[in-house]
């Protein structure tokens, strides 16, 4: 991974962003693009054919009260709930389902044993491996390996009181979650905290900005039945709500809740034969800071790794911008959201905020992005929720927040130091 | 006053900073090769990939490019609201660090700063933490 570098530089102080832009927006940061050049002969061969996922909303209300009775759910119990419902949706048969990817980032049984308690006896079994699993199981699928793929994510997150923040979070893989203990800089807030603060004094926003971002998603939730939080919400209630790190507020932070999604994938030749028309995997790419990815994340909002790794994607796909009918972005918090939807070129940088409150992101608006609610309002599932409802949106089965004539979505899955943007289109 | 703070990461490279912290410096790797300035401490550049890194004194002096406060509190040994500063030093690297001598109510990204040192003690003993106050 990362072994082949296309916009990183060897003097990385000196080069133009990797989109090439007019603006001449320098990378300190680098950025390396996985794959260098996505294979265009791959595109819309792969169709989500059946997506299931858990009761957020009530699931999160049984889970606060609490009390004797209740019974916290695991791994398992969210992943065969999202599993049978994917299965019904499809119309597959138990038997038909050859291939299965457990994808458990927060601990579950083996692929196997899941497989057993799904009923399941899959030709083909692998781990998830990251959060975002969705490509290594379409290669898998598209290398033969089975005919139809069930994908489950399950992330029991409040069950486990997982913390996000402190000195018992992280101690490998990334500096940022634990190198500077000593300072007493740690937790997903503190990124966004640092993010938010530079953006701000560079591009002249405040906080009540950000707040349109929050009581827009919530919008979004309140038409959705299965949202987590969807009472109304008023920017003075944003203004009200209380700091976690200044300044980012409990209501720019994506939620804690249990919960879990299955997608079934399989050949798109094949999937015209099952109940709903297909939702093509018609292009991707993954990009990620190569080197310095404080300087990535809080100095260039990470522009340049979306940037590249959205054009790659767009271009696999065959379309641009231009012809996206709505974005599901990885809204780990506002600022990170409206951070996406400048590198992938939906608002200039530096103009995002002032896109949220022209309406541009409402449905019915020029991009209506996270129109389930998000990360914020639906569900954190690690941008699951998100893959999800574009499917609903693709198929035009969302209801009251349904966008019309939806036919092409970008899905972004995104961290603090990578960008995977996803390009679906609904099939025939 | 000693300052109880949360635990350092120790090991190689880590320890060599720490130990020159505590004759009062601000030593950071780098690059032979490249001239670029890692931090936090890496085996390899992190820009070029090479493995010739030399502790290096930095001028303790940048600007501040972020901030944040701590509200809810991540650590035992911290009360809150807690203050935390991005630092740029001159050199290149960006610093996660606190105020020193200020507070974050009247922090502003591009305020002047240079490096101070206070005197902590962690799990593993006493150590110098770098930090920064208004230049």
């Amino acid at each position: 991974m990362g072994a082949s570098s296309c916009a990183a530089s060897s003097s990385p102080r000196t080069r133009p962003a990797p989109d090439g832009s007019a603006s001449e927006v320098r990378t300190l940061s680098g950025t390396f693009l996985e794959p260098p050049v996505p294979d265009r002969s791959a595109s819309g061969r792969i169709a989500v054919v059946g997506v299931g996922e858990t009761d957020y909303g009530h699931d999160y209300r049984a889970a606060r009260a609490g009390g004797p009775g209740y019974v916290a759910p695991d791994a398992v119990t969210l992943g065969r709930r999202a599993f049978e419902r994917a299965l019904g949706d499809s119309g597959l048969r138990r038997e038909e389902v050859d291939g299965l990817c457990a994808s458990f980032p927060y601990g579950g049984p083996d692929p196997a044993a899941f497989a057993a308690a799904l009923g399941l006896a899959p030709r083909h079994v692998m781990a998830g491996g990251g959060m975002m699993p969705l490509l290594p199981a379409a290669n898998a699928l598209a290398a033969g390996s089975c005919r139809t793929m069930a994908v489950v994510h399950a992330l029991p997150s409040r069950a486990l009181g997982r913390q996000y923040g402190g000195q018992t979070y992280g101690g490998s893989g990334r500096d940022s979650y634990y190198y500077y203990h000593p300072w007493g800089w740690s937790s997903q807030a503190a990124h966004w905290a640092f993010m938010f603060t530079s953006y701000a004094a560079t591009y002249g926003v405040t906080e009540e900005d950000l707040g349109a971002v929050a009581v827009t998603l919530r919008a979004h939730a309140a038409r959705n039945p299965n949202a987590t939080m969807r009472a109304p919400l008023f920017l003075e209630d944003y203004l009200a709500s209380r700091y976690v790190v200044r300044p980012m507020r409990l209501l720019d932070l994506c939620l804690v809740n249990d919960g879990a999604v299955c997608v079934i994938l399989a050949a798109a030749d094949r999937a015209r034969d099952l109940r709903h028309a297909p939702v093509l995997l018609a292009g991707w790419a993954a990009a990620r800071v190569s080197h310095s990815k404080m300087r990535a994340m809080a100095l260039e909002w990470l522009h340049p790794q979306l940037a590249a790794a959205g054009r790659a994607a767009l271009g696999m796909a065959g379309v641009t911008v231009a012809d996206v009918d709505h974005f599901e972005g990885y809204d780990a918090s506002t600022i990170h959201l409206v951070c996406q939807l400048e590198g992938y070129g939906f608002a200039e940088r530096g103009q995002g905020l002032a896109f949220w409150k022209e309406g541009h992101t409402e449905i019915g608006g020029t991009i209506p992005t996270n129109t389930g609610g998000g990360m914020l309002s639906e569900a954190y599932l690690q941008g699951w929720n998100l893959l999800a409802e574009a499917v609903r949106q693709l198929r035009g089965e969302a209801g009251a927040r349904q966008v019309d004539g939806a036919e092409v979505s970008l899905f972004s899955f995104a961290t603090t130091e990578s960008a995977h943007p996803v390009v679906l289109t609904r099939g025939t | 006053m000693v300052q109880r703070r949360p635990n350092r990461v120790a090991g190689p490279g880590h320890d060599e900073f720490w130990a020159f912290c505590s004759q009062g410096e601000l030593r950071i790797q780098r690059c032979e090769d490249c001239g670029h300035w890692s931090w936090p401490p890496a085996g390899t550049c992190e820009a070029c990939g090479q493995d010739r890194l030399t502790w290096s004194l930095s001028s303790g002096v940048g600007r501040v490019v972020a901030w944040c406060t701590f509200e809810r509190r991540y650590y035992a040994e911290l009360d809150v609201p807690w203050d935390a500063i991005l630092v740029e030093l001159e050199e290149g690297p960006l610093f996660v660090s606190n105020p020193s001598g200020f507070t974050n109510d009247r922090v502003a990204c591009g305020m002047r700063v240079r490096v101070a040192f206070v005197d902590c003690e962690d799990d593993a003993g006493p150590f110098r933490l770098p930090v920064f106050e208004e230049a």
